[in-house]
């Protein structure tokens, strides 16, 4: 494959926590590339070190050692306020706990991206209210998270994810916290979006979960230990 | 940066129990510091006032009260004269005459202020009808009055006009005196004061000391100098020179020295509150870091969140100082708007009552209290906490539970 058509390229990249005395090696030398559109599950125990890899690739840290480029960018010795500028043009987060802003209703956190990046109050609304629709939520734009069921707040944090059409999608457990029927809602929506094109990165426990992904990278103790497709 | 007011008032008006109980010491310390400065300027207006309604070149001489030989200090007629020769600029001296007495005109019967005066006016007020008093009234110690608006409305409820009852005839007591001239309207009752300058009945002083005063000394005198002359200077020149005639110690003083004095009381009570209202302010400024620290902790994970999707530490930091900002702005506007009503209140139902003026607001220094209020316990009590808030790690934030 070019590496031309990778949105993610991670070459040799470390992580070490330094807690006290005590040296945390969370990545040990990880090495791999991902193409535009990829939908890739990252599976592994608790500790493994997934967390520190979407932290590292969601530009929320920065490797201890080796590079990383973002959409052709070399990430790795940006500072905090160009990593800022990049998660907000490149990159989308859907969290477990939906992170949804309380008594802002939905539309408003849908827009809430669009407000960092400077953009006028009524084409933030507008943009914000065609994602909502695009995800199924549009008759809901008004209401607050407490007014909506778990599928639908994860669905409006989908939605305030891809509202500045960014390069990845990263979910950490999108589904962790929902029930069977409303996450088969949910792994649909990532399903039609991996269709449409969107490169989407998923960290999961769940092997359900992981199978819907067109590749698993499996971690163990800073490392992978596989790179399959399903 | 609109953007940010905007999303600032938002999360405000999300928690609007909460912003209001934050701004309550602050609303109260910026209304309290108002409202003393807006009664201080009313008062300021009502001494000043005083001022236009009076003559404001007399000054009053009478002796200490803590001398030993008070017979010897107690003025006489012959001083009159003596001050108005000897002292350059006096224009007229007169007995200090003023009694509350009964008054009868007809049917009516009214207590009124009841003094001699001189050909020389010591009250500025205007001339309604008929004259004032004149030299040739003084020389022969005429039965003639001149009688105030208060005594007119009083004396006479069924007059048409003040020109109707120049040439009838009062009475005090069993004296009858024909009213010369009836004057208009003052606006200030200096009386309540505790200081009247005015008479409601004016005889002339020879008249009013042939009639009243004769054997017995008079309390002091009153000194009306010429427009533009050293008051001070007058003062001074007075005191020494009965001094030398009498042996005896003088005081005096003039409008100016009420003025000063309450203007000093004033100055201080606004001292002492504008201390208590800055102690309220710093408490006041420190509850607002207290909320705000308390609302960073709280929303750690919505800062998480907020950094998360790409904001800066600079539009964080903005954000929750705007949301201080916004706090204490309204808090000082509420305060102030508070303060200049009570402000006025006391103007109106208080001091105007008193004084007949009702002062304006100080508006400029009003807003100019609010706004640098608003500025300081923002940046003293609003920076930390937003620091506080920018400074949070995006990935410990989102942690937080
Ligand atoms: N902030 C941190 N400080 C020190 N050690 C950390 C920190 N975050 C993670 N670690 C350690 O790094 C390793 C990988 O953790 P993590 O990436 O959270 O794994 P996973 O998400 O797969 O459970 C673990 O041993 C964890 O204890
Ligand atoms: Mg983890």
């Amino acid at each position: 494959m070019n590496r031309a058509d990778n949105v993610i390229d991670v070459q040799g990249v470390t992580k070490t926590y330094a807690s006290g005395a005590l040296q945390v090696e969370a990545l040990r030398g990880l090495t791999f590339t991902i193409a535009r559109g990829e939908y890739v599950a990252i599976m592994g125990p608790s500790g493994s070190g997934k967390s520190t890899l979407m932290n590292v690739l969601g530009c929320l840290d920065r490797a201890t050692t080796g590079t990383y480029k973002l959409d052709g960018i070399d990430v790795s010795q940006l500072d905090d306020n160009q990593l800022a500028e990049i998660r907000l043009k490149k990159l989308g987060f859907v969290f477990q706990g939906f992170n949804l802003l309380a008594r802002t209703d939905a539309l408003r956190n849908v827009a809430l991206p669009l407000f960092y990046a400077g953009m006028p109050g009524k084409e933030r609304e507008r943009l914000a209210l065609e994602r909502l629709t695009e995800v199924g939520i549009g008759d809901r734009a008004r209401h607050k998270p407490t007014e909506l069921s778990g599928g639908e707040q994860q669905r409006v944090a989908i939605a305030r994810a891809l509202v500045n059409d960014p390069a990845v999608l990263l979910a950490d457990e999108p589904t962790g916290n929902l029930d069977s029927k409303t996450s088969g809602e949910i792994l649909a929506l990532f399903d039609g979006l991996s269709s449409g094109g969107r490169t989407v990165i998923v960290v999961t426990h769940d092997e359900g979960v992981a199978s819907r992904a067109r590749r698993i990278l499996r971690m163990l103790d800073g490392v992978i230990i596989s790179d399959t497709p399903t | 940066m609109l953007a940010y007011f905007i999303e600032a008032a938002r999360v405000l008006l999300a928690n609007r129990t909460r912003s209001i109980l934050t701004i309550i010491g602050l609303v109260v310390g910026v209304a309290t510091i108002v409202s003393v400065q807006v009664a201080a300027q009313g008062m300021a207006g009502a001494v000043s006032g005083i001022f236009k309604g009076t003559n404001a070149n007399t000054f009053f001489v009478f002796p200490k009260s803590t001398q030993g030989n008070v017979v010897r200090a107690a003025l006489k007629l012959s001083d009159l004269a003596l001050v108005q020769e000897r002292v350059p600029g006096v224009v007229s001296v007169i007995p200090f005459s003023r009694r509350q007495t009964v008054v009868d005109a007809g049917h009516q019967r009214v207590r009124l202020r009841f003094g001699g005066e001189s050909d020389k006016r010591f009250s500025t007020s205007p001339l309604a009808a008929g004259r004032t008093l004149n030299a040739d009234d003084i020389a022969t110690a005429a039965a003639v009055c001149v009688i105030s608006d208060n005594a007119y409305t009083r004396l006479f409820p069924g007059a048409s006009s003040p020109q109707d009852v120049v040439g009838s005839s009062i009475y005090v007591g069993s004296k009858r005196y024909v009213i010369a001239g009836v004057l208009g309207k003052t606006k200030i009752d200096t009386a309540a004061l505790g200081f009247d300058v005015s008479n409601d009945v004016a005889i002339p002083y020879t008249t009013f000391y042939n009639t009243y005063q004769r054997g017995s000394s008079f309390f002091g005198i009153s000194v009306l100098a010429a427009q533009g002359a050293d008051l001070k200077s007058l003062e001074t020149q007075t005191q020494a020179l009965l001094t030398q005639v009498h042996g005896a110690q003088y005081q005096y003083f003039d409008f100016g020295f009420f003025a000063k004095t309450i203007n000093g009381f004033f100055s201080i009570v606004g001292l002492i509150v504008g201390a208590v209202g800055a102690i309220s302010l710093v408490v006041a400024g420190i509850g607002i870091m207290n909320i705000m620290l308390v609302s960073v902790t709280e929303r750690t994970r919505e800062i998480g969140v907020r950094k998360a999707i790409g904001a800066r530490s600079s539009q964080v930091l903005l954000q929750f100082f705007i949301e201080s900002l916004l706090l204490s702005a309204f808090g000082c506007l509420t305060g102030m708007l508070i303060g200049v009503g009570l402000g006025v209140i006391v103007n109106k139902g208080f001091i105007a009552k008193i004084s007949g003026v009702t002062g304006g607001i100080p508006w400029l220094e009003v807003i100019a209290i609010a706004v640098g209020f608003a500025t300081l316990v923002t940046l003293v009590f609003g920076t930390y906490p937003a620091y506080r808030a920018a400074k949070l790690d995006p990935i410990e934030a989102l942690r937080y539970e």
